[in-house]
Parts: structure tokens; C-alpha cells; sequence
């Protein structure tokens, strides 16, 4: 151990000016700026729902946007992650520089960061600016730009032929499927599918498996044991038959797909963050904020919680991936909501053409390959970076 | 007489565990006056942490229970307390330091946020900015050099000894009456040691606060003690002034306990055995079974009472003190063989303080 006085020489040459402050009141600020913006968006969901006419679109200008529930629910999650994720990285510039030195040293996780941007980037705002894919039966089996099919797969050849060859043109520029829609547009819509799905899904499980597991931690005795076995009854329930059960009774839809596993999945999540927060709540510092007169709710929320984030985010990341290919599977299955164009559908849909047509299934198949590796880099290198235990 | 900062009487804290009773703290009673510092002494398992958690009910209930006994604190009684009135007790009038510095704050926040949470939980009123002075404020005061810019360090970037320093600063961020602290030195090494404790003397000479310090080192008691509480399994042997406990040690296990104690320039020796069970104590005397000048007296009943020693508030709970009983039998024909009193005026060569 070192004497204070030579120890504070070393951090003399650091520029302090860089340095912020983060503390209670930017967490007040973001708590503040949190609630103030879904005032707004409640406020613009009542408008939606007693103003605007039942069919008619909520904004007209800029882009006409019929805000669905599940828009409404994608707008909440975002918030959510601007406001606590990454807000406080850019209120804490110092920690978010570390982090991504950190995270820098794995390039395949960076590659795959740059490309997830694109693909999630394009799901948000895609949509509100391209059409639906809708069907065509004129411009079937289209070839993506720069192939070609013998002219007799496709039925009406929408580019150039040329010795009995179909080429694929700009207009659908990764060809089309049996029923004429756009791969390209099918594609897009099914990015934000995924990012509905990959989004949405983990944090309703991971908001109320923190909750549950650092309650029960905290908490111990009969609150463990009550929520524990709420747990241990519910990793028992078959989510799939509910959902089956749902999708007869009332249609699938992926609000439905998306909320059913949202909250009753999350009993892993909240076993493994229970396991993470009862060792910290051994820690001496728990005890010295109960010490310092904080209310049980203040510890668990400044205290427990952030010191399993850790857990948590590690958590999401093995989450994420695996619910896109679970929503991507049930779509194949034809279980998924038929109105949507998620990547599952049109691989499904494009099974029985793979001989003629490859590019039907295979398109938005390597899409959904690559965002899920993808995501299994970055998750890697987050579990790095964060982990302070694998600090050299 | 006016009543004492802190009372604790006959305090009992158990633990239900599946092996039964824990008989931790078992009968307690000290006083704390302001600007007092009292010791509270003992080997590990001896309930002297279980005692210091007990004043603000910090103890984990379940399974935890203050069975019997009172703690009053200024007049009030804290085993009658809400939830809500602890809290404010808590941090508020009095304050808790410590054991292990590197576990005492949190690694996710900067030490000014920490300060601040110590701040604002009991000042509902102070602004940031001015909760960020205050802080900077205390950092100043606990030594800590160049506080402004060092308050919105993490607490990884500090060394032991500071970062002690800053657990302090926490707990003295809302002027407390009473400090407690759970062997405040114990994890930092020997040249800071002395260090964190002027600086609690300081503290403690600014602001007229009581002391409770809980420790096993009998080095630190000298230092600093104004009075000496002796305990062993979940009992007080012994109390009284520190000169006195250093001077005329009468407990067999006072007395053994500094026979433990180095540098005397006597013959070191260990006490034999180990702590008895806490589930299921033995009768009599908790240290008869290890006591050299045991007596079948000492085998039945209930732990002795506290027997006066000479004058002053100097008791003892041993059978040999009682009155018509013979204490020679303990300690020896002449009666005051001054054990370790050598060190009763500290061991103030150490060099100055830090600042």
C-alpha cells in the first residue's frame, strides 16, 4: 500500500480540465429529461387515440406515419436506452473513453458495431420513408441488379433480356419474391422487425428481471423466497403455447409475439442477477449507505443496480441475438405476424423457389447470419470492456 | 447528573439460525459521553461489531433481533424508532466509519458523488452546487490534498489511507454527535494508522463528538481511549477508565488479553483455546473454561456481575471481586502488577500528521 502523498503525483499530469462532474444531479437532470419525454409522447398518444380519426395516419407532414402500438412501444424503449444508456455515457466522457479503448481493441466487435448502426439505422427510419413491399404479380422472380435467370423462371421480366436471360435491374435491386414484392424493401421492414424484437423484448425482461432479482437479493427472506418461486414456476410455464393459444384467439401479431415474451421471460435474467447482487450486497459500501441513513429503495436503486450492470448487459447481449432468431423462427414457422415482412417470413416464403429463385431466402437469411454474429462480437467486447475484474 | 450522548443497557442481540440462537451481544451496557471516545475491546466474535450495529439497528432483521435491552441516544430510545427516524439517525446524528476503506464505497460512483449522496440525504435542501462545496469542504478538512480537483476521482484512485480519509469525510458530512467506528485502522497499514486516528481526535476536539471505537488492538486503545469496554463472548468483562484498565488490568481475560500484547518488553503469551460457542454459551463465567484462576464458582449460574474495582467507575465481572472475595487470587500478593501500563500514554513518537 501507498503513502497518499506520493500516490497523488501520479494523477498530477492527468488534465483535469477534461473532467466532468456526474452525479445526483445529472442523474436528477436524467430522470427529468426521461419523465418530461414520455409526457410528450403520452400526450401524442392521446392525440392518437381521441383525436385522429381510427384509420388515419398521425403525422401527415413530414412523412405520413400511422403510429402503431408497437411504434408507440419502440419510441418508449428507445427513450429508455437514450436516457440510460447513453446519456450517461456522454455525461461521463471520462468512463465512456475507457470503456471504448477497451472496446476498440476488438476489431471485429468495431466492424460489427459500424454495421449494426447501418442495419438498425435503416429499420428506424427506413420504413417512414419507403412504402410497404407490396404485391406485383407482374414482376415476379425478379433477379437481383447484375444477375441473371433464364427468362423462363421469371414471369414478366422487368429489366433487360438478352439471349433468353433476364437481368435484374435498379428498380428491385435484390430481385423480388413469388409474389413480386421487393426483397430490398422486404429487407428493410424486416430491419426493423429485428430491431423491434431485439430491442423491445430484452428490456421489458431485463427492467423487471433486475427489478425482481435485486429486490429479492436485497430483501432476503420471504421476498426471496416468493419471488424466487414466482420465478421458479414461471421458467416452468410453456411462453410457447401461451403465445400459440394467443395467436388463436386473437391473431398474430408481433405486438402480441414481442410483449407475450417480454414478461414471461425474464425469470433467467432475474435468477442471474440475483446470484450477481446477493454477493454485492455484502459489500461494505451497501452497508455504509444504509449507515448514511439511505431508504431500502435508494440503496437497491444507486447501489445494488449499477453494481450488476455488469451482469446485466452482459445478459442482454446473449438476449438479443438469440430473440431475433427466435422471432426469425417462429415467422418461418408461419406463427409470426403475416402483415410484417420479417426476414423469417420471406425465407419462408422463398423455400420452395431455392432451385430457380435462390436469392428469395437466401438474401434475408445472410442478413439475419450476419446481424446475429454481428451482435455476438460486440456483446464479446462489451463483456470485456465493462468487466473491471479483467482489467489488466 | 445529565444523561450520557449514548446509553446502552442490558442489550441483547441474537441471531435465528438454523443452528440455533446466536447469543452475539448478550447483556451490554456502556456509556458515551460527547467528546468521549470509549473502546470497545475483544477478540474477533466477541459481539463488539454486532454491539456498534446494534446502536442504529444496522443489524439484519431477520435474522437479526434486539431481543432485550435499551439504546438511547440523546434522551430517545432507538429500539422503539421507525424505519423513517432511523434514517434520519443514520448519517444524520451518527455517523459510522468503516473497517475495510476499499469496500466502504462504492466503485461506480466518484468519491464527490458519495459525499454528496451523505450530504443530500440528510439536507433535503442543499443544492448541488452548494452540496459540491460542502464536499469539498470535508475533503479539505479529512486531509485530503487538492480536493477540488480530487473529488471527482474514483475511488480506485486513491490509496487506503485516503481513501479512509474519505469514508470519514462521509461520515462526518452531517456534523454528527456520535461516530462509530468499526476498527477504523484495522486494514491500513501502520504509518497511516496513526494518522486516521488524530485526525478522528481532531474531529472529535472540533466538534465535542462522542467516540465509539471498536478494535482489537490494544495499541489503538491507548492512544485514544478515554475508557475501556472489555468484551468476550457477547459479554463485558471489564470496564473502566483507560489508565486504570491499562494500569490495574483485573479480569483474568484483561489481563490475558495484554500479556498478547508486544512490545511490553515481557514475556509475550497467547490465551489458550478459543471463543466459546455463541449457541449455546457455557454457564457462569463465559471465560472460565480458558480462565487460569477458575473457581467452581465461576461454573454455575449466570455471568458475574459488575463488581466495583477500588474507586471510580472501574468494574469488573468476576467472581474474585466480589465484595469479601479476595482479588489477590488474580492479581497476585502485591496487588498491582502494572501490566502494560508503560503504553497507557501512547505511542505518540510516530511523526506529525499528514497536513
Amino acid at each position: 500500500m501507498m503513502g497518499g502523498e506520493d500516490y497523488r503525483d501520479r494523477f498530477e499530469d492527468i488534465d483535469w480540465d477534461d473532467m466532468q462532474r456526474s452525479g445526483l444531479d445529472s442523474l436528477t437532470t436524467q430522470t427529468a429529461g426521461f419523465l418530461a419525454s414520455l409526457g410528450v409522447v403520452a400526450l401524442l398518444l392521446v392525440y392518437d387515440y381521441v383525436v385522429v380519426a381510427n384509420d388515419g395516419p398521425t403525422f401527415t407532414t413530414p412523412f405520413e406515419w400511422d403510429v402503431t402500438q408497437l411504434d408507440w412501444l419502440l419510441v418508449v424503449t428507445l427513450l429508455t436506452v437514450v436516457f440510460f444508456a447513453v446519456y450517461p455515457l456522454y455525461d461521463n466522457p471520462r468512463m465512456s473513453r475507457r470503456y471504448w479503448r477497451e472496446f476498440r481493441k476488438n476489431r471485429a466487435a468495431v466492424v460489427s458495431g459500424v454495421f449494426l448502426v447501418g442495419i438498425f439505422g435503416l429499420g428506424l427510419v427506413g420504413p417512414l420513408f419507403i412504402a410497404k413491399p407490396d404485391l406485383n404479380v407482374l414482376a415476379q422472380y425478379q433477379p437481383p441488379v447484375f444477375l441473371s435467370v433464364p427468362e423462363s423462371t421469371v414471369g414478366t421480366c422487368v429489366g433487360p433480356v438478352s439471349d433468353g436471360m433476364c437481368h435484374g435491374t435498379w428498380q428491385y435491386p435484390l430481385g423480388t419474391t413469388g409474389q413480386g414484392k421487393g426483397i430490398m424493401k422486404s429487407v428493410i421492414y424486416g430491419m426493423r422487425v429485428s430491431l423491434e424484437v431485439g430491442l423491445i423484448t430484452p428490456l421489458i425482461i431485463i427492467i423487471i428481471g433486475t427489478a425482481v432479482g435485486t429486490v429479492a437479493a436485497y430483501s432476503g427472506g420471504i421476498v426471496d423466497e416468493l419471488l424466487m418461486r414466482y420465478v421458479d414456476i414461471q421458467l416452468t410455464f410453456p411462453t410457447f403455447f401461451l403465445y400459440l393459444l394467443l395467436l388463436y384467439l386473437y391473431g398474430g401479431t408481433l405486438f402480441l409475439l414481442i410483449v407475450i415474451f417480454g414478461i414471461t421471460s425474464w425469470g433467467s435474467t432475474a435468477r442471474l442477477v440475483r446470484s450477481e447482487a446477493l454477493q454485492r450486497r455484502e459489500e461494505e459500501y451497501i452497508q455504509a449507505a444504509q449507515s448514511a441513513g439511505a431508504s431500502e429503495f435508494w440503496v437497491i436503486r444507486k447501489h445494488l443496480v449499477p453494481n450488476v450492470s455488469n451482469t446485466v448487459i452482459t445478459n442482454a447481449s446473449l438476449l438479443i441475438p438469440s430473440l431475433i432468431l427466435f422471432e426469425a423462427a417462429f415467422s418461418f414457422l408461419g406463427l409470426g405476424d403475416p402483415t410484417v415482412p420479417s426476414w423469417g417470413q420471406v425465407i419462408s416464403a422463398g423455400r420452395s423457389d431455392i432451385d430457380t429463385a435462390w436469392w428469395i431466402s437466401t438474401i434475408p437469411g445472410v442478413f439475419l447470419f450476419t446481424t446475429v454474429l454481428a451482435l455476438n462480437f460486440v456483446g464479446d467486447a462489451l463483456r470485456d470492456a465493462l468487466d473491471p475484474r479483467a482489467e489488466d | 447528573m445529565t444523561e450520557p450522548l449514548l446509553s446502552i443497557r442490558n442489550l441483547k442481540t441474537h441471531f435465528h439460525t438454523d443452528e440455533g440462537t446466536v447469543r452475539a451481544v448478550d447483556g451490554v451496557s456502556l456509556d458515551v459521553d460527547r467528546g468521549e471516545t470509549v473502546c470497545v475491546v475483544g477478540e474477533s466474535g466477541s459481539g463488539k461489531t454486532v454491539t456498534a450495529e446494534s446502536i442504529t439497528r444496522l443489524i439484519p432483521e431477520p435474522p437479526g433481533e434486539i431481543v432485550d435491552g435499551t439504546v438511547r441516544f440523546d434522551g430517545e430510545d432507538v429500539t422503539a424508532m421507525s424505519e423513517k427516524q432511523l434514517e434520519a439517525l443514520r448519517g444524520g446524528r451518527i455517523g459510522h466509519i468503516f473497517q475495510n476503506p476499499q469496500g466502504a464505497l462504492n466503485p461506480v460512483y466518484t468519491v464527490g458523488w458519495q459525499i454528496r449522496e451523505a450530504i443530500q440525504l440528510h439536507d433535503k435542501k442543499a443544492k448541488d452546487k452548494e452540496a459540491r462545496e460542502r464536499a469539498i469542504d470535508l475533503l479539505d478538512r479529512v486531509g485530503i490534498p487538492d480536493a477540488t480537483s480530487r473529488i471527482d476521482d474514483y475511488p480506485h484512485e486513491f490509496s487506503g489511507g485516503m481513501k479512509q480519509r474519505i469514508v470519514i469525510a462521509m461520515a462526518l458530512a452531517s456534523n454528527p454527535d456520535l461516530l462509530i467506528a468499526d476498527e477504523p485502522t484495522t486494514a491500513l497499514d501502520v504509518t497511516i494508522q496513526m494518522q486516521i486516528l488524530r485526525l478522528l481526535n481532531q474531529v472529535q476536539e472540533e466538534f465535542n463528538t462522542g467516540i465509539v471505537m471498536i478494535t482489537h488492538d490494544l495499541g489503538v486503545v491507548a492512544e485514544v481511549a478515554d475508557r475501556v469496554v472489555v468484551m468476550y463472548a457477547g459479554k463485558v468483562m471489564e470496564e473502566g477508565d483507560v489508565y486504570e484498565i491499562f494500569e490495574n488490568p483485573s479480569h483474568p481475560y484483561t489481563r490475558a488479553l495484554l500479556e498478547c500484547l508486544p512490545g511490553r518488553g515481557e514475556k509475550m503469551s497467547a490465551i489458550g483455546g478459543s471463543l466459546p460457542s455463541t449457541t449455546s454459551p457455557p454457564d457462569g463465567c463465559r471465560f472460565h473454561p480458558r480462565c487460569p484462576y477458575a473457581v467452581g464458582d465461576c461454573e454455575i449460574g449466570e455471568q458475574p456481575p459488575m463488581y466495583a474495582v477500588d474507586d471510580g467507575d472501574h468494574a469488573v465481572s468476576c467472581v474474585h471481586f466480589e465484595p469479601g472475595a479476595d482479588p489477590s487470587v488474580v492479581l497476585g500478593e502485591d496487588g498491582s502488577d502494572a501490566v502494560g501500563g508503560a503504553r497507557a500514554d501512547g505511542g505518540d513518537e510516530t511523526g506529525g500528521d499528514a497536513r
